[in-house]
């Protein structure tokens, strides 16, 4: 690319030649907001070359910092305020000669004349220049007053309703209770609503009943087993190594640790520190150790003939990246090997934040015995608890006189093999003396450290400029990133805990904050609850509450044309949310409808149904290492919540990753939401799903006993919550018959059809009369409604 | 099956496309969403590049990647070095290993004594290609493949180098290149994925490096674009078969069932995704009937299945890959990519690369021949190479008949064929011990700048937004080899 300058002297066509062409286009009126408008287009066709990276920078000139831009640059200015029209900027963008256009012809990103016409209409309003948004502290924004207040049910409300009234739209009228209990439930709990739960609700005439609801859900069990898989996702969770072998760890009680902690309610910014630097803080507990697993969870590699140095660096910079996607919501990476371009993180700057986690005394190739150094033996609460019972069955056997002496034995072989299993290896954080020093790495590489200068740790200076002083260590760092001197984390939390809920943040990019992310839809909403969140002590249950408690949230889901064309996507949200449930959500779904469901929490992961050779075929297939192959559990344990499966990185479990559960390789904030034939194939075919519904055919048979159609209605019900209308009562009821009479014709077919999955078949029951309420159930289980959170 | 009932429910989506789309105007359904009732499946991130793809007239239709996993030996196979046989055990001259990185597989070794290849060479074919006795029928097709010499990586352990040929860097996360194609070309069947992936593992070696399914996965493109593997289990593609008692009667019924109950739902809360969901169900449907067919070869001349050799007849070898291959492509699959595992010859080279190259060679040629017979060859890109080449050195003991070999990525040959490749030629040059290129290097961004610009895409404007940067399959490198285009 060539590197002209913006220098006047080449100029050939007159600035108020092409302001005159320029203002008989107009596109706009409305004064541009310069976060929202103007710094997008800048970051998108101008940062490249004139940004922070000072290596691609063709000139001194800069388009993110304003100095250079309004200066007089010897008789003209960049962008000049008195006089817009002789702006060289706008002279150079719409400049027909190729020598003088901006950006170059053949640059591969162009402005749209509308975004032209926003740059004119930003310089001719005053070219108002503030800093980036996300880099200056939030603060209390004030409460929009919305009329009626009927519309309002808390503040949330007030600033979503304010901002439809600004486009002339009104929010939905509110969802009816089955769909409110059904999505709220599902919101929390990844659960759908017990029929008597949904009765209860139903009858309650109080006029906080569903703040009750919602109250009863934030303090169940599954909440946190629930609110556990955003967070294994961004944290990489996974039950193995990663690389090559892909070698078996144990980094599940650090799993544990993370549902007890949400159960808990543990404030976030504990819930930081202790994951970031639990190992740091004075007298740390086993529990805070164990929370720093966090940063652990990354990829290994174990291939023989690898480097250790080149891996060292590798699992520093994932946790770089991964601590600044998760709490700050900035893409550090880009800045591993070159100046970020377009946000203010030098290189430097990022070895800087490298050096605040590079000191763990590990090895680069490691892990093939599980767990790879620095790591805990934390006590198996599981065996403990076994070895307590056959401990206390001995001791009653051995005092009330008889003779046990088979038992006994029994108990004391069975002791020994579980006392070998009493600790789990858990990888942890842990500093080490003396210090490894940190090298900025020419072009990212380990084998090109500038050893001229060790970097010390600090903070960048985008956000020292709002600190007394810099963060000295980790621990001093996880302290920063809850302090009210980041201007990030608060924001980036609440916007994710948002996004949990309606799908897309205020900020839709929630991984990125930086300048190229998306603006907020509604920035003072989302500073509103970010100062909230701090201001009630990070009271991450009462987030979730003040969310799901907004008039906003309990809107109907219903779409018209009209409003999608008004408000595509919804994000202005004049409806309430409709979306897709999660892979692990929809198998949860048909466990906890079926009745199979095993509410056991915590504890080694699981091998549910999974075809044959999935692992074989892409392992060593040798057995060498424990998990070559697939051995699936039998049992209780195929019915476990999916948070508690076996997560194999190099292959992912298969009902997870065909509803975009990702592949847990790296930090993971948001997921796409696709609608694919596999997954009508998974839930139509897969084992799980058939055998869940022979067991909803059950209860429903039960119910139906005297009259098919109360069966209907509670299998509906149970995947629903609604009741069926009659149209659709009798679309289920002609399909029954039908099969009543198919099976009846063709029992071998029932028997085989019942013999799916390996629970026990209930042989009261006749088996054509099961099998077509099972394929009635299998029918239910794959409607749209049921796979989605109206 | 009845084949009315069958077609029903096209219709009856189609019905409803119109319905939804003209009843309700033009804002009635997603545009994503009709692209899909118009059974393509198509997202709306791929409907924008769509719009400007191809970005000049393609010389290929469709991709067959042929990966041989583990790392070929390039003098053992293709790059013949005769004046290694005077060296042999003779240390590698230091001005030729220049201070290369080795893995720590051999790094402790005290010595580094150049083992010549065991195998003889000729040359075949007009263009007198020069290849080993090991690959008798590739030798047949001399004239149709265009060998790369000078291909170089950055990576030295296969874990990173198979990861950077799928997606153009050695860290995972990234999309792999099967998928970038779905995303900037989409398909031209309705009935089949976009990207279908195969593995199979080589008689070479009893234990071979792994694989793993992230390298035919969409990294941060939508899920839709990721490769569906194609197995050789009793289920080809993950739960294609109904369940045990459910006839396709009795599924199809239930299908007819849920499409009602979908559409009843559809007109109350008027969620275009259930519109979508509905056509996803049957080309689910449709899938149960393509993939059968798909996979059972019985259609195939005699003649046709002979020529890919015995293993044809068992399912998930090589062979039969190759073949399922043809047919995909002939049914307008994107990327067809197959992965043999077993190339990594350490230890015993020349008795396990006898074994790796009787499965592969006889199938691979067949390939190439197959698609010219079925005129399907201009318009198909056919890439046969690993992910690094071996070491001039022997890894362990050495003798003439015995010798093993390290990883190596600073040369190794990959062939094309096909679709826009300018067939009989040998590209770039090695020196005497096949250490260092010569000339003519080819990087791994440069072989995908290629394959992309021969399916008329410009490598540097193929681009996804995600993290805040477009990234593409090449990043911030690539030049496409022009010397290479027919």
């Amino acid at each position: 690319m060539r590197s002209i300058d913006f220098n006047p002297s080449s100029r050939t066509l007159t600035a108020p030649g092409v302001w005159c062409l320029l203002a008989a286009l107009v596109y706009g009126t409305e004064k541009p907001d310069f976060n929202r408008d103007v710094r997008p287009i800048l970051a998108n066709h101008c940062l490249r070359c004139h940004g922070p990276d000072h290596r691609q920078r063709k000139t001194e000139l800069r388009f993110d910092a304003p100095a250079s831009l309004f200066d007089d640059r010897g008789g003209y200015r960049v962008i000049n305020r008195k006089q817009p029209e002789n702006s060289e900027l706008l002279v150079r963008i719409n400049s027909r000669d190729d020598d003088l256009r901006m950006p170059p012809r053949d640059s591969p990103s162009q402005p749209t004349s509308e975004e032209i016409d926003i740059l004119r209409r930003w310089i001719v309003s005053g070219a108002n220049w503030t800093a980036h948004w996300a880099f200056v502290p939030p603060q209390r924004p004030i409460v929009p007053v919305v009329r009626p207040v009927s519309e309002v049910e808390n503040e949330i409300d007030s600033f979503i309703v304010s901002k439809l009234r600004q486009k002339d739209l009104h929010p939905s009228t509110q969802a009816n209770r089955s769909t409110l209990i059904r999505r709220v439930t599902l919101a929390l709990t990844g659960l759908p609503p017990t029929p008597d739960d949904v009765d209860a609700f139903l009858q309650d005439e109080s006029p906080d009943a569903y703040e009750r609801l919602v109250d009863r859900l934030l303090s169940s069990r599954a909440y946190g087993e629930h609110m556990a898989i955003g967070w294994l996702d961004a944290a990489r969770y996974a039950d193995s190594a990663g690389y090559q072998a892909d070698w078996e760890r144990f980094m599940w009680p650090w799993r544990d640790w993370v549902i007890q902690a949400f159960n808990d309610n543990m404030p976030f910014d504990q819930f930081t520190i202790e994951q970031l630097a639990g190992d740091m803080l004075p007298d740390a507990t086993m529990s805070q150790q164990l929370a720093t697993g966090f940063n652990r969870n990354h990829r290994i590699n174990d291939e023989g003939g690898s480097l250790d140095a080149e891996f060292e660096v590798e699992y520093v910079v994932d946790r770089v990246d991964t601590t600044a996607t998760v709490w700050l919501g900035l893409t550090a990476g880009c800045a591993r090997c070159h100046d970020h371009k377009y946000d203010p993180l030098s290189q430097r700057e990022f070895y800087q934040l490298y050096a605040y986690f590079n000191n763990v005394p590990e090895k680069g190739i490691d892990g093939r015995k599980g767990a790879a150094r620095p790591f805990i033996n934390v006590p198996n609460q599981h065996t403990e608890r076994q070895l307590n019972e056959l401990n206390a069955e001995l001791d009653k056997l051995k005092s009330d006189g008889t003779d046990h002496t088979t038992r006994i034995r029994q108990i004391e072989e069975q002791s020994k093999l579980l006392r070998k299993n009493v600790t789990t290896p858990v990888m942890v954080m842990q500093e080490q003396a003396p210090r490894e020093p940190a090298y900025l790495l020419k072009r990212g590489a380990y084998d090109h450290p500038d050893k001229s200068e060790v970097i010390p740790p600090a903070l960048p200076k985008v956000f020292q400029s709002l600190t007394d002083a810099t963060p000295g260590d980790r621990l001093q760092l996880a302290h920063w990133i809850v302090s009210p001197q980041n201007p990030l984390t608060a924001r980036v939390i609440i916007n994710r805990l948002w996004q949990h809920h309606f799908g897309s943040g205020l900020v839709k990019t929630s991984e990125d904050f930086g300048t190229r992310g998306e603006p907020a839809s509604h920035p003072n909403l989302l500073d509103w609850l970010a100062t909230e969140f701090v201001r009630t002590g990070w009271d991450i249950k009462a987030m979730h509450r003040r969310i799901v408690t907004s008039s906003t949230f309990r809107q109907v889901s219903t779409q018209t044309p009209a409003q999608r064309q008004r408000d595509p996507g919804n994000r202005l949200l004049s409806r309430g949310p409709r979306l897709r449930l999660t892979g692990a959500a929809i198998r949860d779904q048909a466990m906890a409808i079926s009745g199979l469901m095993t509410p056991v929490i915590g504890g080694p992961p699981v091998k549910p149904y999974q075809p044959e050779g999935l692992w074989k075929e892409l392992s060593f297939g040798t057995g060498k290492t424990t998990i070559d192959f697939y051995v699936q559990d039998h049992g209780q344990n195929l019915y476990r919540r999916s948070v508690y499966t076996f997560w194999k990185r190099t292959v992912a479990p298969p009902r997870m990753a065909v509803f975009d559960g990702g592949s847990r390789a790296m930090c993971r904030v948001r997921s796409e939401s696709t609608n694919t034939p596999l997954q009508a194939l998974t839930l139509q075919n897969d084992v799980t799903f058939v055998e869940a519904s022979r067991h909803l055919a059950e209860r429903m048979l039960k119910a139906g006993a005297s009259n098919s159609s109360k069966g209907l209605e509670l299998g509906w019900r149970l995947a629903m919550t609604r009741r069926p209308s009659p149209d659709e009562l009798n679309v289920l009821e002609l399909a029954l018959n039908r099969n009543i009479r198919i099976f009846r014709a063709n029992p071998e077919q029932a028997d085989q059809l019942l013999s799916n999955g390996e629970s026990q078949v209930n042989h009261e029951l006749d088996p054509p009369v099961h099998a077509a309420w099972t394929i009635v159930a299998l029918s239910i289980l794959n409607l749209d409604e049921t796979i989605t959170r109206e | 099956m009845n084949l009315q009932t069958q077609s029903m429910p096209d219709e009856r989506v189609l019905h409803l496309t119109r319905r939804h789309f003209f009843g309700r105007g033009a804002t009635g359904i997603g545009l994503a969403a009709l692209t899909s009732l118009c059974s393509q499946n198509v997202t709306a991130a791929h409907e924008r590049v769509a719009a400007v793809l191809p970005h000049f007239a393609p010389k290929a239709k469709r991709v067959i990647y042929l990966f041989q996993s583990g790392g070929p030996s390039q003098m053992d196979l293709f790059d013949h070095k005769p004046q290694m046989d005077q060296y042999f055990d003779s240390e590698l001259p230091d001005e030729v290993r220049m201070g290369q990185r080795i893995t720590t597989m051999t790094s402790r070794q005290t010595r580094f004594p150049v083992a010549p290849s065991a195998f003889r060479f000729r040359r075949h074919g007009d263009s007198g290609a020069s290849i080993s006795e090991l690959l008798p029928y590739t030798a047949t097709v001399a004239d149709e493949l265009c060998f790369v010499k000078s291909m170089v990586t950055e990576a030295i352990n296969h874990d990173p180098a198979i990861t950077f040929f799928q997606t153009g860097t050695q860290l995972s996360g990234r999309p792999s290149i099967g998928s970038w194609f779905s995303y900037g070309l989409g398909s031209e069947n309705a009935n089949l994925p976009h990207f279908i992936a195969m593995t199979s593992q080589g008689t070479g070696l009893r234990s071979a490096q792994p694989l793993y399914d992230r390298l035919w996965g969409s990294g941060f493109l939508p899920t839709t674009h990721q490769g569906v593997k194609l197995r050789s289990s009793k289920d080809p593609v993950l739960y294609l078969n109904n369940p045990a008692g459910i006839s396709p009667h009795v599924k199809r019924a239930l299908l007819d069932d849920v499409a009602a109950l979908n559409r009843k739902r559809l007109d109350v809360v008027g969620d275009p995704e259930i519109a979508t969901r509905i056509a996803q169900y049957e080309m689910a449907f449709r899938m149960q009937t393509s993939i059968p067919e798909l996979i059972n070869f019985s259609d195939e001349p005699q003649h046709v299945i002979e020529m890919y050799g015995p293993e044809v007849h068992t399912r998930g070898s090589y062979a039969s890959n190759c073949l399922l291959a043809r047919r995909l492509s002939e049914r307008g699959v994107r990327f067809v990519q197959l992965f043999h595992k077993g190339w990594d010859q350490h230890g015993n080279l020349p008795k396990a690369i006898r074994s790796q190259c009787k499965d592969t060679d006889q199938p691979s040629a067949a390939l190439v021949k197959d698609l010219r017979q079925q005129g399907l060859l201009d318009e198909t890109l056919v890439v046969w190479g690993g992910e690094f080449g071996r070491t001039t050195y022997c890894q362990g003991e050495l003798s003439r008949k015995k010798y093993g070999r390290d990883h190596h990525p600073r040369c190794f040959t990959i062939w094309m064929a096909g679709g826009g490749i300018k067939p009989g030629i040998s590209h770039g040059e090695t020196d005497d011990f096949s250490y260092n290129v010569t000339s003519d290097p080819v990087q791994v961004h440069d072989l995908h700048a290629t394959m992309l610009h021969l399916m008329g895409i410009d490598h540097r404007r193929l681009t996804y937004r995600f993290q805040g940067r477009n990234h593409r399959l090449t990043d911030v490198h690539g030049n496409v080899v022009q010397s290479l285009l027919g």
